[in-house]
């Protein structure tokens, strides 16, 4: 009964990311035979493997500025996605207003939304003509950043998409943590940061790691805001591998990238399995 | 001033303080979460809108005729229609089985699978797209309707194994037993008690399935282009070379069913359904 699901990503995902490999190492047969017929600038061998696609690829000065570009945006918008999505659970956690529900709300509204949609929206608003620049303008300021095509603009994106996930996630830790616990802190004179800090944090250590790795991942593999909002050059790496299958046709480069974007997710993944294994039964809303 | 009154007067001072932050932190947050939303509706129906202007000078709905009769944009719509329910009903069809079978038997490797279903989640969209795109060639799945299917289905099996998967778990074996006891046989049994207890979870899995194919663009847009434009992919195009209005205006069109579908089951993705799928067990 489990073989369909399994064998689908078996043959659709599993299959071809071990292709991939192997055409960026310079092995052009079998799966790639295709691929590697229409493309240009290719590294192949016959015999054993070579690195000079990767040798190629990483020498690119353009690559250079994307890569770090891929590397600060997801860092900051990773750090952000956590601090705001705690500050907002936190919030909710212990308040029951109606402005509480407000925030509530207003947090999961991008789920509500594509991402091609939110990507268009955010471009629009802080474009040159758009509503924070007009805004700015009638305060006083006139000379207010257009922030569209930007990096700024593709990490105010990456933010806005990746806030819901993280209210929702650390809403649903922190409601994990019992109100007992939380009172008898309190009535030993703990104040609020110190709650934090002893209680809450230790207990939705998961939540906060499952938070703050899967915005990376998300960052890092995203092709539709960077390339709606960002700058030609440099932008993240989705688009320019992008630009490398489609535009340049070369597609080996674009898979070589595709492997890089790999091993650094493999790294974020491996803090996530390791949360999960180490704090397994601490967490409060482990089962 | 007397000590206690000066604590109080710096305590009132730091409450007023923090009331201020908390206006300029949700104040800020409602301008990030909406602002961008709202700007976009605006821009759908202006005729003239210039900067720095707040609102549209004129106001038309030129934007709307434009849309629907161009003939590029109404077949992208019909499109994503078309792929949306064949994901959905094919993701079902491949996952709802397993999503049994991982919460009713255990099995050697079950809690490998587990996670390798899971870490398909964990690999960087767009590279898998990329290296799916390449094999695609070989085994002739470009720009072919069953390409297309596969790449939006991959984004779906998640939902349909998880949500399902602990909806199954919920239902107390002793209500299967006792209806087994009473005569009833194995399909009986999951017809007549089990699929009904798991059908709103199972209903959940299927409206985050057809928005995760209906939104899908980085993927369709490898895989399906020239031949297959559904409408996020058709939105990369508008973007660049369509009047900003019309863009707007599809754009949204697009968020019509992700919010009417999203309404639906907002209860059950709030509740804590999705957040519970990330922990491995």
């Amino acid at each position: 009964m489990v073989l369909p699901p399994v064998a689908v990503i078996a043959v659709f995902i599993g299959f071809p990311i071990v292709a991939a490999i192997a055409y960026t190492l310079g092995r052009a047969g079998g799966p790639n035979s295709v691929v590697a017929s229409l493309g240009q600038r290719q590294f192949i061998v016959q015999h054993g493997v070579t690195l000079d696609a990767y040798r190629d690829i990483l020498g690119n000065k353009t690559i250079h500025r994307d890569l770090w570009a891929t590397v600060w945006v997801t860092v900051l918008a990773t750090l952000v996605v956590v601090v705001v999505s705690w500050a907002i659970a936190l919030y909710l956690r212990f308040s029951n207003t109606r402005l509480a529900r407000i925030v509530s709300g207003l947090s999961v509204v991008p789920l509500f939304i594509p991402v091609v949609i939110a990507s268009y929206a955010m471009l629009v608003f802080y474009s040159s003509d758009g509503f924070m620049r007009s805004v700015a303008y009638h305060l006083g300021w006139h000379s207010f950043p257009t922030l569209g095509y930007t990096l700024w603009c593709v990490f105010l994106a990456e933010v806005w998409v990746n806030i819901p996930f993280g209210v929702l996630m650390m809403s649903s830790g922190l409601n994990g943590v019992p109100d007992n616990l939380i009172e008898a802190a309190r009535d030993s004179g703990a104040g609020m940061p110190r709650v934090v800090r002893s209680i809450l944090l230790p207990m939705t250590i998961i939540p906060t790691v499952i938070v703050g790795t899967f915005t990376a991942i998300y960052v890092l593999g995203s092709f539709t805001v960077p390339y709606l909002t960002g700058p030609t050059a440099p932008n993240l790496l989705g688009p320019s591998m992008t630009n490398f299958f489609s535009a340049f046709n070369q597609p080996q480069q674009a898979e070589v990238l595709a492997i890089v974007v790999f091993v650094l997710a493999l790294g974020i993944g491996a803090v996530y399995v390791w949360a999960n294994v180490r704090t397994g039964k601490r967490s409060a809303v482990a089962p | 001033m007397p000590a206690p009154e000066r604590e109080m007067s710096v305590a009132l001072a730091r409450s007023a303080g923090r009331r201020v932050l908390w206006f300029l932190f949700v104040s800020s947050l409602i301008v990030f979460m909406i602002g961008p939303i709202v700007w976009l509706g605006l821009r759908a129906f202006s005729g003239l809108w210039l900067y720095p202007q707040l609102l549209p000078k004129q106001w038309t709905v030129n934007g709307w005729r434009q849309v629907f009769n161009d003939p590029n944009l109404s077949h992208s719509m019909k499109l994503s229609f078309e792929f949306a329910p064949v994901v959905t009903v094919a993701s079902a069809v491949i996952c709802l089985p397993a999503a049994y079978a991982f919460s009713r038997y255990k099995f050697p490797g079950r809690r490998f699978l587990l996670i390798s279903l899971f870490a398909v989640n964990a690999f960087p969209k767009i590279g898998l797209y990329i290296s799916m795109a390449g094999v695609f060639y070989s085994l002739n799945l470009i720009s072919t309707f069953l390409g297309v299917v596969i790449v939006q289905l991959i984004g779906t099996i998640v939902f349909m194994t998880w949500i399902p998967a602990a909806a199954f778990s919920a239902i107390p074996r002793s209500l299967e037993e006792a209806a087994r006891d009473v005569g009833a046989g194995p399909l009986r049994v999951f017809f007549r008690v089990t699929f009904p207890l798991a059908a709103p979870a199972i209903f959940v899995a299927m409206i985050l399935s057809f928005l995760a194919s209906f939104d899908e663009a980085q993927g369709t847009f490898l895989v399906g282009v020239p031949k297959y434009i559904t409408m996020p992919t058709e939105m990369y195009t508008l973007v660049l070379n369509y009047p900003e209005q019309v863009a707007a205006v599809f754009a949204l069109l697009l968020a019509v069913p992700s919010v009417l579908l999203m309404a639906l089951v907002r209860k059950h993705v709030m509740g804590g359904k999705l957040a519970e799928g990330f922990q491995i067990r």
